[in-house]
């Protein structure tokens, strides 16, 4: 049985603001997220990089106190976009509760912050014997942290899966998630990605020279994806939801359809853990247009992973170009707000329905000169308004994980 | 500390800890204030603060059942008079009953 599945409501928080209109306005005015690096008192002097993609705005949390109590900062954002999408769904309650929807949510790395409170307590000098840890301190930080806080919040009795691939994080909720719906194991699932204001991720980065520090007081010049004068990521904080449904239940209920899932590929590269593989991408970009049953000339526009890092641009670009040529658009969307990590997937297919619902594609912010080894496909260094049908969002991951999933246009 | 110290104490814990303003003394925690296990271990821990002491494992054990804040208050004088029979006595010690 394989079933076709849409997307009947989403949200982010980003760098570049949190409703459509917010968004939509930065990415045509071209306007960027990522701000100089806040001090933690810990890790920033220690750091090159001092960049960050920066949610630096008031969220109003109206969460009551049974709810928040066992979540850290990244939960608080992954129950903020639930709450909305579901909110914007239109679901009924009986549905939500009925073992009919399920989670797919994620993050990096649980609540990082969360884990620096634990790790002080074995560092602390203080006598007083009965300092311990919080009793809620695991439930705030452990991987699935994000997933199980959605499934107390709203009473969600379906699956859960709670992926933890770094860049892949959100791209596999959703990946997963649509198989779920598609061989009928869901009729509906709630999936997204979310990581909080980390430094650790930042100086994991970093030590490996994969960080912006070129930028460090011009923030908005960086990342600069496919740009000659790249310089690498920059990491960055948020979170994206989106709501799958099966297409019947979904048209049944008179529910609005952002658009259709037609296709999704997973696999990993079989050997380096964190450099790119050309092989490993081709391959999951040729899996996502077999399991959507088109061929490359059908799809308008690639949101492509496009870091900003040296080598992973030029292989992305090459692995692109292999497939596409120059026909479709492609954009680096982690140009305006930096790398959001472990929601970067969602807020990348989130921002690529909004395109679709306006008619736009967003050049690739601060690509001013190409680099000669990233020419084979269509960059876009301008504002184009042009209708999108069919748009492919990629992404790939410390491990070697590498998503691609198709986004289908669908006039209900 | 004397009773109605301790009683304040800890109403002033639940309304900054557990947002919990001014509960009957007798309802029921669980039913009326959603307040469960995770917030029990919580409130252990801010009564050793409160009492400057450690618990034992089986004084937390103890305190599983309580459901009210009557029940936490003798549970937290109880405390405290424990520590003071094995502790030297001072002045404090003598005024746990005190109501």
């Amino acid at each position: 049985m394989a079933r076709r599945v849409v997307i009947t409501a989403c949200s982010a928080i980003t760098p570049i603001g949190r409703t459509r209109a917010e968004i939509v306005r930065c990415l045509i005015e071209g306007i960027s997220g990522v701000k100089p690096l806040r001090n933690d008192g810990l890790l920033t002097d220690h750091i090159h990089s001092g960049v960050y993609g920066t949610v630096d705005y008031p969220i109003d949390y109206d969460f009551k106190r049974s709810h928040s109590k066992t979540m850290g900062p990244v939960s608080f954002y992954a129950c903020q976009v639930a709450k909305e999408t579901l909110a914007a769904s239109g679901l009924d309650p009986a549905f939500i509760t009925s073992g009919r929807l399920g989670v797919a949510f994620g993050s990096t790395h649980g609540s990082p912050s969360v884990q620096r409170n634990i790790y002080k307590t074995f560092f602390s000098e203080s006598q007083q014997q009965f300092a311990s840890i919080g009793a809620v301190d695991y439930l705030k930080s452990m991987v699935h942290t994000t997933a199980v806080n959605i499934t107390k919040m709203f009473g969600i009795t379906g699956r859960v899966i709670s992926s933890s691939t770094a860049c892949t994080t959100s791209s596999q909720s959703i990946g997963f998630g649509y198989e779920s719906v598609k061989y009928g194991l869901q009729d509906a699932m709630l999936c997204g990605g979310a990581d909080e204001y980390d430094t650790t991720t930042v100086a994991v980065f970093d030590n490996l020279l994969a960080c912006s520090s070129d930028f460090n007081a011009t923030p908005h010049l960086t990342p600069r994806p496919f740009d000659v004068r790249r310089d690498g990521l920059v990491v960055g904080e948020g979170a994206g939801a989106l709501l799958l449904e099966e297409y019947e239940h979904a048209k049944n209920r008179g529910a609005g359809i952002l658009g259709e899932i037609i296709g999704f590929s997973c696999n990993n590269n079989g050997g380096d853990l964190i450099l790119p593989n050309i092989r490993g991408i081709t391959d999951t970009i040729a899996l996502a247009l077999k399991d959507a049953d088109i061929g490359p000339e059908a799809v308008d526009f690639i949101s492509a992973h496009a870091t900003g890092t040296k080598m992973g641009d030029v292989i992305e670009a090459q692995a692109t170009g292999s497939i596409y040529g120059q026909r479709p658009f492609v954009t680096g969307l982690k140009s305006y707000m930096g790398h959001t990590m472990g929601s970067c997937g969602a807020i990348e297919a989130i921002i690529t329905l909004y395109m679709m619902a306006e008619g736009f594609v967003p050049p690739t912010l601060n690509l001013v000169e190409v680099d000669d080894r990233c020419t084979m496909i269509r960059h876009v260094q301008h504002l184009e308004k042009k209708k999108i049908r069919i748009g492919a969002v990629q992404n790939f991951a410390f491990g070697g994980v590498n998503t691609c999933f198709i986004l289908k246009k669908i006039d209900t | 500390m004397r009773r109605d110290a301790i009683k304040s104490a800890i109403l002033k814990i639940f309304a900054e800890k557990f947002e919990i303003e001014a509960p009957g003394v007798d309802d029921d925690l669980r039913d009326g204030y959603e307040f469960d296990s995770i917030d029990a271990i919580e409130l252990l821990h801010e009564i050793e603060i409160m009492l400057d002491t450690q618990l034992t494992r089986a004084e937390k054990k103890n305190a599983m059942d309580i459901r009210t804040i009557n029940q936490i208050v003798d549970y937290a004088v109880a405390l405290a008079a424990a520590r003071c029979q094995t502790d030297s006595a001072g002045p404090e010690c003598l005024s746990t009953t005190g109501k």
